[in-house]
């Protein structure tokens, strides 16, 4: 909630708008671990970090029950208008969000479990997998931030980096029908690999999301399906 | 057309191009369509009110539409009930009370000397916060309005007592002894015998202090009900201290503060993105 | 002893000595009315009540006496009724802006505690002299009506003020006048408080001697009055008459008469506590 020159009185619906931030905060924190563990676990292929991130799965999840019905009390109790309720509709759809990352993360790690050899250096820097991946998590990082410190001009930066990772997704079918064709017993590495990145473009897409709702509780305004200025 | 009001009101700052182009791409909903189709009821133009040397409102300008419910809120002392009263004429019997600006009702300007305040109250009714039905029957006190205006003719009296008794919503819960005093009635069945005591005279205006703010949930919500059906054919200026009440029922919301009309605008806007943190502060229960 | 104790036996001291201050009112009510009725009882008889003034004890009665003083109630109330409770209503509803208002206002309880002889003279000067009314009924009831014109404003304006204001908010509310609203709203309300007020003003006015004495009322009148402006007297004048003889008997006579006029006047004050409270059920703020 913004700042009031009355900062006197905490009222009681101020300290469950501060919990309810503070559980998405730890959420957001979660999840961005979950994502670099997956990054970790691709470029080492350490199947011990494929179990943590499959345990912390777990923990995402509570997270987001937990965020859900702090914020349905919330509605019910305190009926909250204006700023207040945008940002309690904000949170709601960021914990979503939040899951799917967590999701893509995980999925992103079960990887491992269904191939046998890594992918060489060269191959993940054609497709610019280190690149993309980085970019994600500085994408992460940007809209947690800005979320902490209500910075809308921090989340519109998502936007742009959101431009890369789409371009490296969409030259990722191509060079991936180049691997295939150059080693095709390793067609089982190459379409996991592809999907990787469709899942890392995914979670570019949900970041955008996040930022899209922190800009709309701060400032009210609905970017949703317009074209972002 | 929907920022021409934002620009009449007073205290607002100047929109920059980009709201407007915003507020251009908002979709009005077909009710807002309505409500600026329909032609100025009540207008303030620039009303300074003083009760001596204290002034209790600062150069309020607002337009109300008709069939509409607008709602005023803000905290106690701010001047809203002042203000709903001078549009009566009730503020007349206050010690040291003087209007400066003009009120305007229906296009008529209503504090000059050649007004029949009288016939002025005939148009524009007056619920209070307390029910106050007078001490006599149920049949009585809907047909004093008639009464004292010279209506003599007993089946128009009847025809009229029970069909505002019908508006109300009171007429199944009385029919059987109209003769019955009125004081025997709850307490939300009294302010809805008020409310058709009002009605009877055929106003173009209600005006509510507070109305159900001494009543209990049950009556407070079927006297929010019958406001949605009166709606149709009256004009409604509801004064209010619960805000959840203002955003149910009313279409526009005028927010004062010491004196001042901080913001005036659509319902759904204030309660949703109000464009003053004053009005943001006290909706939010932050101040007030 | 604790707090609570200490309090509760000052409650219970207290309610003995509201009791005892309560009974010794109606003990020494008890012990003059059970003297007079003792004395006077007897005497009571259709003769004594229809009879004129004699000289003889065994022959005299109170009817001049009665006839007079239901003459001169009747005449007062006439009288005091509709100028008290007009002005009552003009200074309670209109009069109050004005700078005369506060004048008035302690003027007129100040009237209310003038002695009642100087009253007596008033009238003398005024209805007796001036208005050359003689030392008849008309005189009297003027007077008298003068005496206890402050009691019933006073009683009227407290009925009208007893209104709630949110009664008359609703009726101008409407659209009434302001007359409209005191007509059929506040007056209305308030007749039980108004009422009751000119029962106890008008039962003041039965034991009121020294003002009529003034005006002219004579202790020896042997004939009923019949018109207005004939020669009268009053039950109190004839108690206090023969009291003032040595014989025994007319002692005996003049209780008898005050057992009658106290009936009146416990009569009078029953009916207006009964109106009182009839008019306050109808009326439940």
């Amino acid at each position: 909630m913004l700042e009031t020159k009355n900062t006197k009185l905490m009222t009681h619906l101020d300290s469950e708008l501060k919990q309810i931030k503070q559980q998405v905060i730890e959420m957001m924190t979660l999840v961005r671990n979950q994502l670099a563990k997956g990054k970790n676990a691709v470029l080492t292929f350490d199947k011990d970090l494929v179990h943590e991130i499959n345990a912390n799965e777990k923990r995402v999840n509570a997270m987001e029950l937990s965020i859900d019905r702090a914020i349905e009390n919330t509605l019910a109790l305190y009926t909250p208008v204006a700023v207040d309720l945008r940002f309690v509709m904000a949170s709601f759809k960021i914990s979503a969000d939040l899951e799917r990352i967590g999701d893509n993360a995980v999925g992103i790690a079960k990887y491992i479990n269904h191939v046998n050899e890594q992918l060489t250096a060269a191959e993940l820097d054609k497709i610019k997998f280190v690149e993309m991946y980085e970019n994600a998590l500085l994408m992460l990082e940007d809209v947690f931030e800005a979320f902490e410190k209500e910075d809308t001009k921090l989340a519109r930066e998502v936007f742009v980096k959101d431009k890369v990772l789409n371009k490296i997704n969409l030259n990722a079918a191509s060079i991936t029908i180049q691997f295939i064709q150059q080693t095709p017993d390793k067609i089982n590495n190459y379409l996991y690999l592809l999907s990787i990145i469709r899942k890392l473009e995914r979670v570019g897409d949900l970041a955008k999301n996040i930022a899209e709702e922190l800009i709309f509780y701060i400032e009210a305004k609905v970017l949703k399906h317009h074209k972002k200025k | 057309m929907v920022w021409r009001f934002i620009i009449e009101t007073n205290g607002r700052k100047k929109l920059n191009g980009k709201m407007q182009v915003l507020e251009k791409q908002q979709i009005m909903t077909g009710s807002q369509k309505l409500i600026e189709e329909k032609k100025t009821i009540i207008e303030a133009r620039d009303v300074n009110v003083f009760y001596g040397h204290f002034q209790a409102l600062k150069g309020i300008n607002l337009t109300i539409k008709e069939n509409s419910v607008t709602a005023f809120i803000g905290p106690s002392g701010c001047g809203k009930s002042t203000f709903l009263r001078c549009f009566n004429r009730m503020n007349d019997y206050i010690d040291e009370f003087c209007l400066d600006g003009e009120i305007l009702i229906d296009n008529n300007k209503i504090y000059w000397n050649k007004i029949v305040v009288e016939e002025l109250r005939k148009e524009v009714g007056m619920v209070f916060q307390k029910p106050n039905p007078f001490p006599k029957t149920i049949f009585e006190n809907v047909a004093y309005g008639l009464k004292i205006h010279g209506i003599k003719d007993k089946t128009y009296i009847e025809e009229q007592v029970v069909k505002s008794l019908k508006d109300v919503a009171l007429w199944d819960e009385v029919k059987d002894d109209l003769k019955k005093s009125a004081l025997a009635l709850s307490g939300g069945q009294q302010q809805r015998l008020c409310i058709a005591r009002t009605l009877a005279v055929e106003p173009k205006i209600i005006l509510m202090d507070e109305p159900t703010s001494a009543l209990d949930p049950i009556s407070t919500a079927k006297i929010e009900e019958l406001l949605f059906d009166l709606k149709q054919k009256y004009t409604i200026v509801i004064v209010t201290h619960n805000m959840q009440q203002a955003a149910r029922i009313s279409d526009k919301t005028a927010f004062f503060y010491m004196g001042d009309l901080i913001e005036y605008d659509d319902t759904k806007t204030i309660f949703t993105n109000p464009k003053q943190e004053k009005t943001q502060n006290y909706i939010t229960g932050r101040f007030g | 002893m604790t707090n609570a104790l200490k309090n509760k036996l000052i409650d219970n001291a207290f309610k003995v000595f509201g009791i005892i201050c309560t009974l010794f009112g109606l003990v020494i009510l008890g012990i003059l009315i059970f003297n007079i009725a003792e004395v006077g009882l007897t005497r009571i008889d259709w003769n004594f009540i229809t009879s004129l003034p004699s000289r003889k004890a065994e022959k005299a009665g109170i009817y001049t006496a009665l006839m007079g003083t239901v003459w001169i109630l009747f005449l007062t109330a006439i009288i005091a009724f509709p100028i008290g409770v007009g002005a009552g209503i003009y200074l309670e509803e209109y009069g109050k802006k004005s700078k005369w208002a506060n004048f008035l206002e302690i003027n007129i309880s100040n009237l209310a505690g003038v002695p009642s002889i100087i009253y007596g003279l008033l009238g003398l000067e005024i209805f007796v002299r001036a208005f050359n009314m003689g030392g008849s009924i008309l005189a009297g009831s003027f007077t008298l009506a003068l005496l206890i014109l402050p009691i019933i404003i006073v009683s009227t304006r407290e009925a009208l003020k007893a209104v709630p204001s949110s009664i008359k908010d609703a009726s101008v509310a409407l659209g009434a006048s302001k007359w409209q609203t005191i007509w059929n709203q506040t007056l209305p309300a308030s007749i039980g408080g108004v009422l009751t007020g000119v029962i106890l003003a008008i039962s003041r006015a039965i034991g009121e001697t020294a003002p009529l004495i003034v005006v002219g009322a004579l202790a020896y009148v042997p004939f009923a009055p019949s018109s207005p402006m004939d020669e009268f007297t009053v039950m109190p004048i004839q108690i206090f008459n023969w009291v003032s003889r040595p014989q025994h008997e007319f002692a005996v006579n003049a209780a008898a008469a005050i057992i009658i006029l106290l009936l009146i006047t416990f009569m009078m004050n029953g009916v207006a506590v009964y109106y009182r409270n009839k008019w306050q059920k109808k009326i439940k703020w």
